[in-house]
């Protein structure tokens, strides 16, 4: 018997309770045993008019990648859910509420889409929610009690989440959501009680789950906490803001602080301020705010102060599309800002990889004295997995500044040429060491100089100094058999997920491909990726951004032109389409 | 050019050859066929055969999807018809859907019949008229080894077959109610008696049930006139009423199907009826007759989709033959069948 | 309305303000069907609420200034209200059991009330002539605005077709005679048994009071016309009625056959059954969708044994020196009359027998012919005009069935109420009652959205059926138990409460409309007026830059008051608005 592998989508209007309904499908399994991937979308007014969708991937094994089609569609506005009805697999199931506020004509019903084969559960969803609590707020709840009774998961599973979910809302929330969870349950085990074998079994719940369900922002939080983070400063801004406000509950009692700043440029400011001071201080923000703080970032990279600064990408350019995703932000985050100021970029592909790049990039800026941009995007930062307990390295804490020997004769020199381009570093106030810091060329010793030889000098320190971190940055993971291959496909940040899984979808069906997994953005490790470019006949880069960054970026070093497959939909790249460019690309270099 | 669209409403032996008439006929209009059930088109006359287990699930069923696909025929199970505006041309779905029609052809079949003394026990009786009535039986009869059949309908024998094939033990109550939709006739009664005494089943004749109470799980006392029957599951056959429930004060007229004229025509532009719920006069009886059986229903549906479609056929049944099921004579040669 | 109309967003009416702008009269229509369907425009929500607020003292007297005689519409009432109920609008369920809680009113009363108020003898005489529904309605309003009232009935028994007419096993007599005594008691002379036209000339009573209402109801039985009408067993079901009522029922055969389709009919089938004939069937032309009583007196009949015999009418009644049989013939329907009712026509050919020994004529009753001065019709009947209830001579009014032809009780009390006040205005120049709309401030009601999904309770009656027909005065419906009337009292949307956002705090959040049970709160463009000012309609937009009001619309809206809960800025105000009716100083203020 095949092994369960489905996506669920909820959708609904805003207002409807989509997202929430979302959060507690995927907890509830998550806790049956199942491993969860989801991803939802939502308008982005803040009181929008506008569709939510909320996807989820679940199954018996992890998985790394939303996919289409879609098995299971939970309507709460039919409407709404009309445009998803292309992505619904033939046999698909359907709930939907057939008690809707108004009558649809036949062009708009969503039921009148929907033919035989595919499963049609209507319920009352807003009407059982209103006679059992009184509200038909509670219609999501009702919707999830029809899916419960349908794929028989046991309603525990769902009871405890909504009581962890609402207990702190008080008793007569608590009690309302849970009756109309009751009710829906209870409605589908009676009136669909012959129907109750859907096409999907799931399987008998499995002892509590050993996973814990994480979104990428979580595991950026608690990846800043586990690092020892001591400060935080931040301006708000989708996707970015979770990730304060899970430090803001988190990192007080740890002892640290958290300041939300008038802006993104005093934040990156505060966060250099304190990493000068030797604190271990970041900032999340997105496109637009970052776009005002690369002055700043660049004056990191000339006075060589670590500092960590999340870039969680969404469509752009300007205020562009706030609650979509893309990876369009790539050149800004390796390139943004005056001068040769090279920095070090990483980008997570996964919840687990969000927890521990941002865990090993306060070492990373320590150690090189440079701004460390992690960069994701909505699709990762707001994206939930199904993953083991997070836990630190032991020494995840450590500070790995290279400091200055207490018995060096002679005046300290802060920015000392070294082999590795690494400078002994004092803090402000160490005893013994002084020293002068500044945003203008400078010599060794910190004082301003413009001369020729002094900045030629100084910027070959300083990317010296990338050339040594390049040693201390994630290789490159390849995936796939050795040798030649047909398609070797590159991927970067949350499209990897895609890229894999299409990949392991070809070598299914017995075609030649490869993935390679490119963590490292800047610096890169462009010898492994030549190599890895070598083997292949085609090389193709799925990117969710117009122009292909990452193409740009690395695409100099095969020497044939790099396939690229771009989206710019602000939805993820499903793992099928990027399937279908490997099948054509094969059977293109067949003729 | 506005397009057509045909609606056929009943996903049972009428309905679906009117659909496939209407396809073969109009190549280039909209088919939608609506059933009330999720499941597939199935033959209901195979029910007790499946009851007893001497078929499979699957061999109930009549047409599969490619038969739909291959005829682009939408069909749309488990979808309720609650409404009819004729001058609108619009159905009325049970999840507040308005479906817009040219033309469309009523083939809904019946639904049990439950005399009106008797509907407050209707929680006590079991029904046998669609897959899921019958896999209600299966389930109670796993637990019983009694039943008592009251009514009797031309169903009726054919599950008391069924029972007796699964060795249970059978009483049944045969009075002037019995033989639905036919009128009761003092040969037809004594040969049914006779038959159904041969094969072993105790007949309780000419008797009205007054009531029933539940005395235990599996323990159910039923009133005969002053007579106390225990048996521990009864089935209740008094033939069908056709399903038209949602015609009320749609402007169709509805007696015990919706009435037609000789070509099916229901009196409102582009709305015929087929089948179980058809209701015509015939002038050999003197009287309305409604079809029953496979055979007769899917002429009608044929018949209804030709007409709406332009021509102007009449339904002409011999009265000798009306009185037929699935090609046996009714009045006394398929009792012989039994 | 004018005061606070939908789109103007005037705060909550902060005290009592009454009303008589038309615009006003049309919201009233539109938005409170159950009041605006009842022929007596009675105040439905508010006796249901006072009923669901244990009070049925109060429930009955708000019915009783309406429609007279609570206690017998509670049972014998034919409902249109409930035809119109909210509640039993297609995806809401099944209207509210009001009929059923205005007896629970009349029944749990405490019967102490108090005489009603009675203005001060104006010095006229009226004179009323026939006791049934508009009789005594007329009556009892000419009387408590202070006109001296003498009632003539040409019976022994006041009540007309309610005493005579419909059976005891429907209207207890003993509730009827009651509610009829409370008429009564408001100094009303009755003269019974006195037949005016032939005891007394009309011409006397002209001379002898300052005006004559003649209510005289429909007492011909209108005839099959067909051969073998006059042989024995053959009876008049209006008659049979009658003669069952005054304690003389005739002698049945075994099979009854009952033609016709109406409320005798039925009667007469059901009576029959408790009378000793074994089988009563009721003939009829058509199918059983077209009969004019209630689904729920077919089930009852059918329950106790009544059968329905469809699209056949008579030919001949059969038989030598008695009725042995009736031939009929099948019909069919015909094209459209010009009403858009199909006909139903005979089948040629299509003769069939059907044997009985006994048949009831119940195809209709019709007004009979009065000796009285003034204009005749083409039947033989007074001319009378309808808006005036005058006839052609000054001082003789006629109201009721009388005018209309048969019709239901509600409609004659309401017109036996409008006549006499167009009597008392005529007599004296002044106006005595004023319907008006009252307007006063509300807040959202304690109902709970749980309430919305109780069913319908249904009316217990005695089981089994055998067991009714062995005393024939045996009432088959015994009310609503306490539990099933608080129960039914809850189902009530109240909808007399008009719910109103207040645009000019709205803020667009659109939290109402999350929470709405239905389509009932809409964005809409523009409100559209009618002439008389009212809101006739929205015009709905889904393109967020034409919305320009967040509006309820109050003909969806269920009353439930979520919007009124979500709502964070406090925007919505609930105002109860009744259609009233003022009588005496404040009336002709």
């Amino acid at each position: 018997m095949p092994r369960l592998d489905i996506t669920v989508e909820i959708c609904g209007m805003a207002g409807d309770g989509t997202i929430a309904a979302g959060g507690l499908l995927n907890e509830a399994v998550s806790l049956g045993g199942l491993f969860v991937l989801a991803f939802d979308s939502y308008p982005a007014e803040i009181r929008g008019f506008g569709r939510c969708v909320t996807r989820a991937r679940i199954g018996e094994t992890p998985r790394i990648a939303l996919e289409e089609p879609t098995h299971v569609l939970i309507s709460l506005d039919d409407e709404q859910s009309l445009s998803r009805v292309p992505s619904l697999a033939s046999n698909s199931v359907v709930f939907f509420d057939n008690r809707p506020p108004s009558y649809i004509p036949e062009a708009r019903s969503l039921a009148a889409h929907l033919g035989h084969p595919t499963i049609l559960y209507g319920m009352p969803m807003a009407d059982l929610a209103a006679g059992a609590a009184g509200t038909t707020r509670g219609k999501n709840l009702t919707a999830l009690g029809g899916f419960a009774a349908v794929f028989g998961i046991p309603p525990v599973l769902f009871q405890r989440v909504i009581s962890k979910k609402f207990q702190s809302k008080g008793d007569k929330v608590l009690e309302a959501n849970l009756k109309s969870f009751d009710a829906g349950y209870e409605y589908a085990q009676k009136e669909f009680s012959e129907r109750l074998s859907a096409p999907f079994p799931f399987p008998e719940a499995a002892s509590e789950g050993e996973t814990v369900l994480t979104s990428g922002n979580q595991a950026i939080g608690q990846g800043a906490l586990d690092a020892g983070l001591q400060l935080y400063f931040g301006y708000p801004i989708t996707p970015a803001t979770p990730i304060m406000e899970f430090l803001a509950q988190t990192l007080p009692a740890q002892g640290g602080r958290v300041t939300q700043m008038e802006d993104e440029i005093s934040s990156i400011g505060a966060v250099l301020g304190a990493c000068f001071a030797g604190r271990r201080a970041m900032t999340a923000t997105s496109g637009p705010g970052f776009a005002l703080m690369t002055e700043l970032i660049t004056h990191g990279v000339m006075s060589e102060t670590p500092a960590v600064i999340v870039n969680a990408q969404r469509g752009g350019p300007s205020t562009g599309l706030p609650t979509k995703t893309e990876q369009s932000d790539l050149h800004a985050a390796v390139f943004g800002g005056p001068g040769d100021s090279g920095r070090i970029v990483v980008a997570p592909t996964s919840v687990a990889e969000c927890y521990s790049y941002t865990l090993k990039s306060f070492q990373w800026a320590e150690r090189y004295q440079i701004p460390v941009i992690v960069l994701t995007d909505f699709y990762l930062d707001n994206r939930v997995e199904s993953i083991s307990p997070l836990k630190p390295d032991a020494d995840a804490a450590e500070d790995r500044t290279l400091l200055p020997d207490p018995d060096a004769k002679g005046p300290y020199e802060r920015f000392k040429i070294t082999e590795s381009g690494i400078s002994p570093r004092a803090f402000p106030g160490m005893e013994g060491f002084v020293f002068k810091a500044t945003g203008l060329e400078h010599t060794e010793a910190g004082l301003p100089s413009y001369t020729p030889e002094n900045h030629t000098k100084m910027s070959e320190k300083r990317h010296r100094k990338l050339l040594s971190a390049l040693a201390d940055l994630p290789e490159p993971e390849e995936f796939g058999p050795e040798g030649s291959l047909d398609v070797g496909v590159i991927g970067w940040g949350s499209t990897f997920g895609s890229v894999l899984e299409a990949v392991e979808s070809a070598l299914e069906r017995g075609l030649k491909a490869g993935a390679l997994k490119v963590t490292s953005l800047f610096p890169y490790h462009a010898n492994h990726i030549r190599r890895f470019m070598h083997r292949c006949r085609a090389v193709l880069v799925p990117e969710l951004n117009f122009e292909g960054q990452l193409a740009d970026l690395i695409g100099h070093l095969h020497h044939r032109d790099v396939v690229r497959l771009n989206r710019v939909t602000g939805q993820p790249i499903p793992p099928t389409a990027i399937l279908k460019r490997i099948e054509e690309l094969i059977g293109a270099e067949a003729e | 050019m506005k397009e057509e669209h045909y609606v056929v409403v009943g996903n049972g032996p009428a309905g679906n050859e009117a659909a496939t008439t209407l396809r073969d006929k109009a190549p280039s209009a909209r088919i939608t066929l609506i059933g009330r059930e999720h499941r597939m088109c199935y033959r209901p006359k195979l029910l007790p055969a499946y009851l007893s287990g001497t078929i499979e699930e699957e061999g109930l069923y009549a047409l599969p999807l490619e038969h739909y696909q291959e005829k682009d025929i939408k069909l749309r199970l488990g979808q309720r018809v609650v409404g009819l505006i004729p001058d609108r041309k619009e159905l009325v779905l049970d999840h507040k859907e308005i479906v817009p029609f040219t033309g469309l052809i009523l083939a809904v079949g019946g639904t049990p019949r439950i005399p009106e003394n008797l509907h407050i026990f209707r929680e006590l009786m079991f029904t046998l008229k669609t897959v899921s009535d019958a896999k209600r039986w299966m389930k109670h009869l796993r637990e019983v080894e009694h039943v008592l059949m009251i009514g009797g309908d031309l169903t009726s024998f054919a599950v008391t077959q069924a029972l007796l094939d699964m060795g249970k033990r059978v009483a049944f109550v045969l009075n002037e109610e019995s033989f639905r939709p036919l009128r009761s006739s003092p040969e037809i009664y004594e040969e049914a008696a006779h038959v159904l005494k041969a094969r072993g089943v105790e007949v309780i004749e000419g008797r009205r049930v007054r009531g029933m109470s539940r005395l235990g799980q599996d323990s159910i006392e039923v009133m005969v006139e002053d007579k106390r029957i225990s048996t521990q599951m009864v089935g209740a056959f008094f033939g069908l009423v056709p399903d038209v429930g949602f015609l009320v004060r749609s402007g169709l007229h509805i007696e015990s199907g919706v009435l037609v004229d000789e070509t099916l025509h229901t009196g409102s532009e582009g709305i015929y009826a087929a089948g179980d719920c058809a209701q015509v006069y015939h002038p050999a009886l003197r009287d309305y007759w409604v079809s029953i059986g496979h055979d007769n229903a899917a002429n009608l549906g044929r018949i209804a989709a030709q007409n709406l479609l332009g021509e102007q056929i009449e339904v002409r049944v011999p009265a000798e033959s009306i009185f037929q099921v699935d090609g046996i004579k009714v009045n006394t040669s398929w009792w012989k069948e039994f | 309305m004018r005061s606070h109309r939908q789109n103007v967003g005037t705060p909550a009416v902060s005290q009592e303000v009454y009303s008589e702008d038309p615009a006003d009269f049309f919201y009233m229509k539109v938005n409170v069907p159950c009041q605006s369907a009842c022929p007596a425009l009675t105040n439905v929500p508010a006796y249901i609420r006072a009923l669901f607020e244990d009070d049925p003292d109060g429930s009955y007297e708000i019915n009783r200034s309406a429609n007279i005689l609570p206690g017998v519409l509670g049972r014998i009432c034919s409902r249109p209200c409930e035809d119109q109920c909210r509640h039993g609008e297609p995806e809401l369920g099944e209207p509210v059991g009001i009929c059923h809680l205005k007896r629970v009113a009349a029944d749990r009363r405490s019967r102490k009330e108090s005489a009603p108020a009675k203005l001060p003898y104006s010095g006229k005489r009226v004179a009323v002539v026939g006791a049934g529904p508009a009789g005594l309605a007329a009556s009892h309003d000419l009387a408590t605005v202070g006109f001296e009232v003498t009632l003539f009935d040409a019976f022994p028994e006041p009540g007309g077709m309610l005493t005579y007419g419909i059976p005891a096993f429907r209207l207890p007599r003993s509730m009827l005679r009651e509610e009829i005594e409370r008429i009564l008691d408001l100094g009303i002379i009755l003269k019974a048994g006195v037949t005016i036209g032939k005891d007394i000339p009309m011409e006397r009573l002209l001379s002898e009071y300052d005006a004559v209402l003649a209510t005289l109801g429909c007492y011909g039985s209108r005839r099959v016309g067909v051969p073998g009408e006059d042989l024995p067993g053959v009876i008049s079901g209006l008659e049979f009625m009658m003669d069952v009522s005054r304690g003389r029922p005739p002698r049945l055969g075994k099979k009854s056959l009952v033609l016709g389709a109406g409320f005798t009919a039925f009667d007469c089938a059901r009576s029959a059954l408790r009378l000793g004939t074994d089988e009563a069937s009721i003939c009829i032309r058509r199918t059983e969708e077209d009969f004019k009583v209630t689904k729920d007196e077919v089930f009852q009949a059918k329950l106790e044994g009544v059968k329905i015999l469809p699209l056949l009418v008579s030919q001949r009644i059969l038989g030598d020196t008695a009725v042995e049989g009736v031939e009929f013939v099948r019909t069919r329907p015909g094209a459209p009359g010009p009403d858009g009712r199909r006909s139903f026509e005979p089948i040629e050919g299509s003769e069939f027998v059907i044997p009985a020994d006994t048949v009831l004529v119940a195809v209709g009753q019709e007004s009979l012919s009065l000796e009285a001065p003034g204009e005749r019709d083409s039947k033989g009947l007074p001319v009378v005009d309808r808006e005036t209830f005058r006839g052609t001579v000054p001082g003789l009014y006629f109201a009721g069935d009388y005018v209309t032809g048969p019709g239901t009780v509600i409609g004659a009390i309401a017109a036996g109420r409008a006549a006499a006040e167009r009597i008392a205005r005529d007599l004296t120049g002044n106006i005595f009652r004023r319907k008006s709309i009252r307007m006063r401030e509300a807040s959202i009601t304690d109902r709970n959205r749980t309430w919305d999904y109780i069913h319908r309770n249904e009316m217990p009656t005695v089981n089994p059926p055998e067991s009714r027909l062995v005393h024939y005065e045996t009432e088959v419906e015994t009310g609503l138990r306490p539990d099933q009337a608080a129960e039914e009292s809850k189902r009530c949307y109240l909808c007399y409460l008009h719910y109103e956002i207040d645009m000019t705090r709205c803020i667009y959040c659109r939290y109402c409309i999350d929470s709405a049970p239905r389509d009932c709160i809409k964005l809409v463009d523009e409100v559209l007026l009618n002439e008389a000012g009212a809101v006739a309609g929205f015009k709905e937009t889904t393109v967020w830059r034409d919305v320009n009001a967040v509006v309820i619309d109050n003909s969806r809206c269920i009353r439930c008051g979520e919007c009124v809960r979500v709502c964070p800025v406090d925007c919505i105000s609930v105002t109860r608005v009744e259609l009233v009716e003022r009588m005496g100083e404040e009336a002709a203020r």
